[in-house]
């Protein structure tokens, strides 16, 4: 008997819970703004027109296995936006940061987003697979984001705006690149993270595969924040690959490339973008600190980079960076991803200006200001972007570079602006 | 063949390290009857600790090596003054929550003090390697497999020819018997945490060694010894070392034998299936016997 | 006193702001598995480290249910609970082989084997991408973000809706276990727990028991799994590891094992730690360098599990019971907190 009044009595309470309350729920406007116009300004989330003042968020990866790339981007944020206001800001509005921390994980990046959405003008938002988690949200909220991130998706999302050449074009062009665009047909495997990042790098290889035909060293996949490999590697060495493409985050391209060189496997390696970090070859990035382990066995690797180097003369857009740099962030290393960083503060900067001048910072004055802002020269730093109605990848050209452990920012530029034809047969990705 | 050879020396390497730490677990278990699953952050202690020592501050690596170790001992003997003492009258299941919840509070120092990006770990044989047929022999692993042995053979001669291994004997079979035989049982445990932290230093030496390096992920390598010290039974040190080459060996010939349709990193659960098969056999491991009961 | 707690309970989301709100919802979810997790380690007397397994199952099964074939909430809420309980009567088994640390290790085999599953399983899972999980949605109630239900002037949002739902099933959760502990089963449970041996030799059917005591335990997990990954609408495999475990372990430990009010009371303290040490003043701010938040949340929660045990193992029931008997002047034995004793066969002296 008080067996069954143990299940009854939970049972009635959520019962009459239920019933008791009649009515169902509806939709919430829940819009942070303190709006109203300004002159002839229209405000919207994350503005207030009568502090001139925007608010920009920025999740990113402060800790956790990107936390390497993730830092110098939030540096390169942060300082680009306080060279901006000392500046006089854009057109006397000042910009504001908030920088949380998702640990390049997907459900914390959701639950942050959830959090800040309606304090924001537009948004940074750091990692393929961590961008994607909210992507339905942004569409959703119609937010304007820069995501550091060059997955070929984006191209096809309006409120995302992705400031380089996505990877999977990338990888297809470096592809093409190492096979004398077919000529040679060497087996050429490839190793990648098992997630939205590593599915583009997938994507370009699989393209590039069909394209130009050279042989299969096998696909091998893992998880973010990996570090031991045996397994992989053996299939790939199994295999026969001469050349294994590697989409990884740095701190599994370092056990990768090492447990290959302890396993005696020696392929070319060929590592996307963000599988290299200046760490990797000396022990905090400079030229003449002592070199790791693993410094020997990553020589000769070809890498897709997506920005110049450190200070290059060739690129006018450099000196602001440095500068900017030794000002207000001059304890961060010198690194590539502070400079992408910038480069893409120079976007929201100029998309904002648009939206001002068009005299609309509500979210949809935001998008208009961004689809419509057509070509955008950041001086070297990145190949310049284009962004329209269209849509579509704001750049396919890659930057091809080799590792050498004698050049400061050990990557010897070999290809500055590489295109292909296969590059051209991949769409945006799905 | 050459590809078993080379699985095969791998497996012993990592099989020596994990019997290391093995036997860190069973030290601390035979004693005290705690398992001390603050381990995993003691090996991260330890690899930091020579990392710091070795390339920030220029100790040179056979004096850092040594230094890590006995600074890990005094940790480990220090923790158990300071927490383990107070508590020592209560239930098995407390004291396994506190060395759980003191693991989370060093892991996690570790990382607020030495970051989440790899380190150098400063050790000489770095990447070097010999070639013997087609199999490539990495000198860290060489001497992972040197050092367990040294190490092992020490125990087993504090544990069968010294006083204090036999009041170690003695304390593990009967802490009240023993104490009140005017055995310091207090030094006992003293001296049984202070191995498990010298333990620990030296396993976590060989994990971050190539090409693997000083980084948060290889605390993680303490729950993978689990299925080490339950196949050999929770209190015998043989059993550690047979249990931790058995695992080593698993894990390595899974990784490069595995088929893909058991999933990708098969080889990080293999070792606990076979655990589990095994227990469902033997309940108290392939060593272990069922204690008597007295109701 | 009863009655306090639950209009204490009902009043409370009026009073914090969103983000506070957003951490009491996760602790009455929480709670709800912690109930589950209390009976079978506080009542039975059965150390399972592999809870966070169960709520995974459950998790998945609301996801693929809800999201994936678009049944409502009244179906897959259940069979997440149904689903779980299921594994559970196949991990009972189990236990009944083995005893005191071994057990707690092969459960901690079952939580990287689940991982493994879910992990490898990415059409259910989405991988190590993780998946988006369904808002519930009940009859008219629609509990995705940015939808409010208007009361006649009050407004009760997501966040409050989810705290709602959760507090009626915690409620029912807590009165069944607080029932069963009264019946048969759960004297025999206790019985189980104080001696095993004793217990069979007392005529209890000591496998029966286990199984029914791992099977409610993960059904109640199961539901708390459900409701977890459907608040956080995002969730990847990973979320459903050992730290998970413990966190619940750590919740009815310091709570007080084995007491009705300390699975709640437990996970207020540790699924509400984060969000408070992140409002310290001393931080520096997030991405400067130097000791993250994260970093010192872990640290403190580590330590105040060290704490906690080193200097009151009855746990927060326990310190309340002191403080009562020392105003009181005598001992009421009315709720007397039991003693852990989770015995290893090794304690016992041959």
């Amino acid at each position: 008997m008080r067996r069954l009044l143990s299940l009854t009595t939970p049972l009635a309470v959520i019962g009459t819970s239920l019933i008791l309350v009649a009515c169902g729920t509806g939709d919430s406007n829940d819009n942070n703004s303190s709006g109203g116009k300004s002159g002839t300004v229209t405000g919207g989330p994350g503005v207030d027109v009568a502090a001139k003042t925007i608010r920009i968020g920025d999740i990113n990866a402060l800790t956790g296995p990107a936390s390497a790339l993730g830092k110098p981007v939030a540096a390169g944020h942060r300082a680009f936006f306080k060279a901006l206001n000392a500046k006089g800001g854009i057109d006397g509005w000042q910009v504001r940061l908030t920088i949380k921390d998702s640990g390049y994980a997907p459900q914390q990046h959701v639950q942050l987003y959830r959090a800040i959405r309606n304090d924001v003008a537009l948004l940074n938002s750091f990692g393929s697979p961590t961008t994607k988690a909210i992507q339905a949200l942004l569409d959703k909220d119609k937010l304007v984001t820069t995501p550091a991130s060059f997955d070929s998706i984006w191209g096809d999302d309006p409120v995302i705006a992705p400031v380089g050449t996505p990877y999977s074009y990338d990888i297809a062009n470096v592809l093409d690149y190492y096979t004398h665009s077919g000529k040679d047909k060497p087996k050429i495997g490839i190793i990648y993270q098992n997630d939205e990042y590593g599915q583009d790098g997938l994507r370009g290889y699989v393209a590039a595969k069909k394209a130009l035909g050279f042989g299969d060293g096998g696909k091998q996949t893992f998880k973010a924040g990996d570090t031991e490999f045996t397994a992989q590697i053996q299939k790939l060495k199994a295999a026969g690959a001469k050349a294994v493409v590697v989409v990884a985050l740095p701190s599994s391209t370092g056990p990768i490339v090492g447990t290959g060189a302890a396993l005696g496997f020696k392929p070319q390696w060929i590592l996307q973008g963000p599988a290299f970090l200046e760490q990797l070859i000396t022990k905090d990035g400079s030229l003449d600190a002592k070199p790791t382990p693993v410094a020997g066995a990553l020589k000769g690797a070809l890498v897709t980079s997506f920005s110049a180097a450190w200070g290059d003369p060739k690129a006018p857009g450099m000196k602001g960076v440095v500068a900017a740099h030794d000002v207000y962030e001059a304890g961060a290393p010198p690194s590539i991803y502070f400079a992408l960083a910038y480069a893409a503060g120079e976007v929201q900067a100029a998309i904002l200006k648009k939206a001002i001048e068009d005299g609309d910072l509500s979210r949809a004055g935001i998008l208009k200001a961004k689809e419509n802002l057509g070509k955008v020269d950041l001086g070297g730093v990145s190949p310049s972007l284009e962004y329209t109605p269209k849509g579509g990848p704001p750049s396919t050209k890659s930057l091809i570079t080799r590792i050498d452990p004698s050049v400061d920012g050990f990557l010897k530029p070999v290809e500055a602006s590489y295109g292909s034809k296969v590059a051209d047969t991949l769409g945006t990705g799905k | 063949m050459t590809q078993f050879l080379q699985l095969l020396f791998q497996g012993v390497a990592l099989g020596a390290t994990y019997a290391l730490i093995a036997l860190g677990f069973v030290v601390v278990y035979r004693a005290s009857g705690v398992i001390n699953f603050a381990q995993g952050a003691m090996l991260l202690a330890g690899a930091y600790t020579i990392s710091w020592l070795a390339t920030d501050v220029g100790v040179p690596f056979l004096p850092a090596v040594l230094a890590a170790v006995a600074l890990l001992a005094l940790a480990g003997a220090g923790f158990q003054i300071a927490v383990l003492r107070r508590v020592s009258g209560e239930p098995t299941f407390v004291l396994v929550m506190i060395t759980i919840g003191a693991g989370i509070a060093v892991t996690s120092l570790m990382e607020a003090l030495f970051g989440t990006d790899p380190r150098l770990l400063g050790d000489p044989w770095g990447s070097t390697s010999f070639a013997v047929g087609d199999v490539t022999i990495n000198w860290v692993k060489v001497w992972g497999i040197v050092v367990t042995c040294a190490a092992l053979a020490a125990y087993f001669c504090f544990d069968r020819y010294t006083r204090w291994g036999l009041a170690t004997q003695a304390t593990a079979e009967d802490e009240e018997a023993t104490l009140s035989l005017g055995v310091p049982v207090r030094r006992v445990h003293l001296i049984t945490w202070a191995m498990a932290g010298a333990l620990a230093t030296l396993g976590g030496l060989f994990l971050a060694g190539f090409p693997a390096s000083p980084q948060p992920s290889i605390g993680d390598a303490a729950l993978r010894a689990f299925p080490a010290i339950v196949l050999g039974g929770l209190r015998s040190p043989t059993g550690a070392v047979v249990g931790g080459l058995v695992i080593g060996l698993t894990e390595v010939m899974t990784s490069g034998y595995a088929p893909s349709s058991l999933g990708d990193n098969f080889y990080a659960v293999a070792p606990y299936i076979a655990m589990i098969l095994i227990l469902l056999v033997r309940p108290y491991g392939l060593f272990g016997r069922a204690p008597a009961e007295r109701l | 006193m009863l009655a306090v707690v639950v209009v204490f309970a009902i009043v409370l989301p009026f009073a914090l702001n969103a983000a506070q709100l957003a951490t009491a919802t996760f602790v009455v979810i929480a709670a709800i598995g912690a109930t589950g997790l209390n009976v079978v380690t506080g009542y039975a007397g059965q150390i399972s480290l592999g809870h966070a397994a169960f709520l995974g199952v459950g998790a998945y099964t609301g996801a693929v249910l809800g999201a994936d074939h678009g049944v409502t909430a009244f179906i897959w809420i259940p069979a997440a609970g149904v689903v779980a309980a299921l594994l559970g009567a196949v991990v009972g088994p189990v236990a009944l082989r083995l005893r005191g640390l071994y057990l707690a290790i092969v459960t901690l085999g079952l939580i990287f084997i689940a991982q493994h599953v879910f992990f490898n399983l990415d059409g259910l899972t989405g991988g190590p991408q993780g998946r988006a999980f369904p808002a519930v949605q009940l009859a008219s109630f629609d509990f995705s973000p940015g939808q409010v239900l208007d009361l006649g002037g009050i407004t009760i949002d997501s966040s409050g809706l989810y705290y709602f739902l959760g507090l009626i099933l915690l409620a029912a959760a807590t009165a069944f276990a607080w029932n069963l502990r009264r019946t048969r089963s759960g004297r025999a449970m206790v019985a189980l727990r104080e001696r095993e041996a004793a217990a069979a030799v007392m005529g209890i059917n000591v496998g029966r028991l286990k199984v029914t005591a791992f099977v409610v335990s993960s059904a109640m997990a199961g539901v708390s799994g459900a409701l977890y990954g459907s608040y956080l609408s995002f969730a990847q495999p990973d979320q459903w590891s050992l730290l998970l475990s413990i966190q619940f372990i750590a919740a009815i430990i310091v709570g007080g094992l084995g007491t009705t009010a300390g699975p709640v009371l437990g996970c207020a303290v540790v699924f509400a730690l984060p969000s408070l040490l992140k409002q310290l003043p001393f931080l520096p701010e997030e991405g400067s360098g130097g000791l993250s938040a994260g970093d010192l949340t872990s640290i403190t929660y580590g330590l105040l599990i060290v704490a906690f045990l080193t200097l009151e193992p009855r746990g927060l029931v326990g310190i309340a019971n002191r403080l009562r008997r020392t105003g009181n002047g005598s001992d009421v034995g009315s709720s007397v907190t039991p003693k852990l004793t989770v015995t290893t066969p090794e304690e016992a002296h041959p």
